[in-house]
């Protein structure tokens, strides 16, 4: 069972990280956007890099990497694995 | 020439794939470079004459998907739609095989003949990455070749496949969506089968179910019955998937092409960490990233203006003696004048573009073919959010530090008209090169160089709060940074030098005519006497308000044509070169500060204008005019307390 206790959002992540994605809460143009580069929900995501202050992250997906703004990452809710 | 000689191609694909690099190995010097119809956006066409055929090539802009979200995606489906050209070549990442993939699906949507190109082959291997080629080419039924389109190799294979399937029917395999979408986009395309469009039905079904807002829009004009029968059949999804039903689809995409994956290719299970990552590692970490960045632009920039001052120096002092000459065997009449004036215009582009503009380019195409450009993107993401933009636009603002007009013209990376615009006007109010010869040659020579970086400080700090103000102000929402970032290569000459041939070529065609034209008018204004009358004119605002001798008016005009044109004429009016015998330093800074700010040159008002439209740029032109002189004359007063 997934208790809402261990999602967080995505740029709560520490670099290093593993998670799966739970939802997306964006707009549908966002939803979308990201659908069309294979981030879906159950997308696992690796964190590379976070930048000072909460600005963007750089993930890993599907063995590429891709950089999304810090309002794009706070949507995305993920749980660890 | 015969007819069935000759064949189209067009490039497709996601940015970073190497579209370029295929584009430019395959073109070679046979390009055309323009805009597409009506927008900003590059068109880029070439020729290649392969084994006996004319092969006409398209470059479509870069893509991430082809629903329409922004203007490259439709120009790339509607070009695709309506020119039906005879081969598409989808140019794959093939280190990113997952995500371009889910747009290879969209272009076999559209119905086209396809040819999948494998590129970077190589860094796919190097990364334990195997890829099934005769598999992948049974689950699409459409040819599969992998290339390293940088060196061009397989790239001949490529034509050749295009040669031998010419004429052939494709018979791309369609690869469905799940039993309840498949049953939707099967009702709709019997709705669809009376109207009279140019897609494929199933194409605007899925499309419709997507709710594509061009397509809802030419459908509802023909049959609005149609529409409320996909709006009923997207609710139905709705209710099963419990997302939008284009969330739905584009999900079901993404899913087909992990599946595609699973079948066709296998990955070394222990990954190595290659030197690309432990580089990424370095130059985006939180701390050490942001030295890097320091290091590298400082870098660029003392290599820029050193050899730029050198270069622009020696050419100043080759050209020195020929008005001279020209006064001599052509004459002073007023035809023989403005014809010097031409001249003068032509030697004084010559002087910006070869000095700074190319050596400017050169070190930022290496960049951006070494892979750094988005890793700057990334660290300035956060800084730009604050002005209402993201980190892409700070490359903008780079290479307005050279020139404000190539500056302004590559604001075309950013995705929405607003943010454009946005990127642009604040790139005019980047101190260029023209505006740092004043600077230095004015307050860092005759008050010191600590005032010159403050004054360079200032200027930031305006960027940035007008930046604030301006993205409160533009009506819209601001676009969120996402972008690949790609793995760093050791970038091709061949590459840097047609790209920095391409942008300092288009800076001349922008640059030469409008520099030229306005150089004779105000030559004309001069000859004719007129200058006197416009310095009194101005002299309520030159004189009173800025506290600057009368001839300041007559500067600022000169300044319009070119920044550094304000300090040659101030020396011509003054009849010397020791600026602290005529202007105070307080009348220096006060100068400086107007010069950096008031209207932006005429060769990028030009660009203002024709990107974004008169009424823009005059208002840009108008505003920053005004604001530059209500600061001057403020700061002028307030240095009443420090002079």
């Amino acid at each position: 069972m997934d208790r809402i206790q261990d999602q967080k959002s995505l740029n709560e992540l520490e670099d290093g990280q593993t998670a799966i994605i739970v939802s997306i809460n964006g707009g549908k143009q966002m939803t979308k956007r990201l659908a069309d580069l294979g981030i879906t929900t159950g997308t696992e995501v690796k964190i590379i890099r976070k930048t000072l202050f909460s600005g963007p992250v750089q993930v890993e997906v599907a063995g590429s990497r891709l950089v999304f703004g810090r309002g794009m990452a706070g949507k995305i809710r993920v749980k660890l694995t | 020439m015969t007819g069935e000689k000759k064949i189209n191609i067009v490039l497709a694909g996601q940015g970073n794939a190497g579209k370029s690099s295929a584009f430019n190995y395959l073109t070679g010097l046979h390009q055309h470079i323009g805009n597409w119809a009506g927008k900003t956006i590059e068109k880029r066409e070439g020729t290649l004459f392969f084994k006996g055929h004319t092969i006409d090539v398209l470059d479509l802009p870069g893509i991430y998907s082809l629903t329409t979200v922004s203007v490259e995606e439709q120009i790339a489906r509607e070009y695709i739609i309506r020119h039906k050209p005879d081969f598409v070549i989808n140019i794959i990442d093939s280190t990113n095989l997952e995500r371009h993939l889910i747009f290879t699906l969209q272009l076999m949507e559209l119905e086209c003949p396809v040819i999948l190109v494998l590129n970077m082959s190589d860094v796919a291997r190097r990364k334990g990455i195997e890829i099934d080629h005769d598999k992948l080419e049974k689950i699409f039924n459409a040819p599969v070749i992998p290339t390293v389109a940088s060196h061009g190799s397989g790239m001949a294979r490529v034509m050749d496949k295009v040669i031998e399937l010419k004429g052939q029917p494709h018979t791309h395999r369609i690869h469905p969506y799940g039993k309840e979408i498949e049953q939707a986009i099967g009702q709709l395309s019997g709705s669809l089968t009376g109207l009279s469009l140019p897609y494929p039905v199933r194409w605007v079904a899925i499309k419709l179910l997507e709710k594509d807002g061009e397509i809802t829009r030419l459908v509802g004009e023909q049959d609005p019955g149609i529409i409320e029968e996909a709006v009923r059949l997207g609710g139905m999804l709705e209710d099963i998937h419990g997302h939008d039903s284009g969330i739905v689809i584009a999900d079901e995409r993404s899913h087909i092409a992990s599946r595609i994956i699973r079948e066709s290719v296998r990955i070394d299970p222990v990954r190595k960490t290659t030197l690309s990552d432990r580089l990424n590692a370095v130059t985006t970490h939180k701390i050490g990233g942001y030295l890097v960045l320091i290091l590298i632009l400082s870098g660029m920039f003392l290599a820029v203006f050193g050899f730029g001052n050198w270069l622009s120096g020696l050419l100043g002092a080759w050209f020195g003696n020929w008005q001279e000459w020209w006064a001599a065997h052509v004459g002073t009449s007023f035809i023989a004048s403005l014809g010097w004036s031409a001249i003068e215009g032509v030697l004084a582009l010559i002087q910006i573009a070869f000095p700074y503009i190319l050596p400017f380019y050169i070190l930022l195409y290496l960049l951006e073919g070494w892979g750094y450009v988005a890793r700057i993107s990334f660290l300035m993401d956060n800084l730009m959010h604050k002005m209402g933009i993201h980190g892409k636009g700070c490359i903008s603002f780079i290479i307005g530090f050279g020139c404000n007009v190539p500056g302004c013209l590559s604001c075309r990376i950013m995705e929405s008209r607003r943010e454009r615009f946005l990127t642009a006007v604040l790139v005019t109010l980047v101190p260029c090169s023209a505006v740092s010869v004043i600077v230095f040659g004015l307050v860092g020579k005759y008050v010191g160089l600590w005032w010159a970086a403050g004054l360079y400080l200032f200027a930031m700090a305006l960027l940035f709060i007008t930046g604030r103000i301006l993205s409160r102000l533009l009506p819209g929402e601001p676009v969120e940074l996402i972008m690949p970032m790609p793995d760093y290569k050791v970038p091709r000459l061949r590459t840097i030098l047609s790209q920095t041939w391409d942008a300092t070529r288009e800076f001349i065609y922008i640059a030469a005519p409008i520099v030229i034209v306005s150089g004779m008018v105000i030559q004309a204004i001069d000859l004719a006497g007129w200058m006197p009358a416009i310095s009194s004119l101005l002299s309520p605002v030159t004189v009173h308000w800025l506290r600057l001798p009368a001839i300041t008016g007559i500067l600022l005009i000169f300044g319009i044509l070119r920044k550094e044109l304000i300090l040659v004429m101030l020396a011509a009016y003054m009849g010397t070169t020791s600026f602290s015998d005529v202007l105070t330093a307080q009348q220096m800074i006060t100068l400086a500060i107007v010069s950096m700010f008031y209207v932006p040159c005429v060769a990028t008002i030009s660009v203002l204008w024709r990107e974004y439209g008169w009424k823009k740029a005059l208002m840009v032109c108008v505003l920053e005019t005004v604001g530059a002189i209500l600061l001057a004359g403020l700061v002028t007063r307030i240095l009443d307390f420090v002079f």
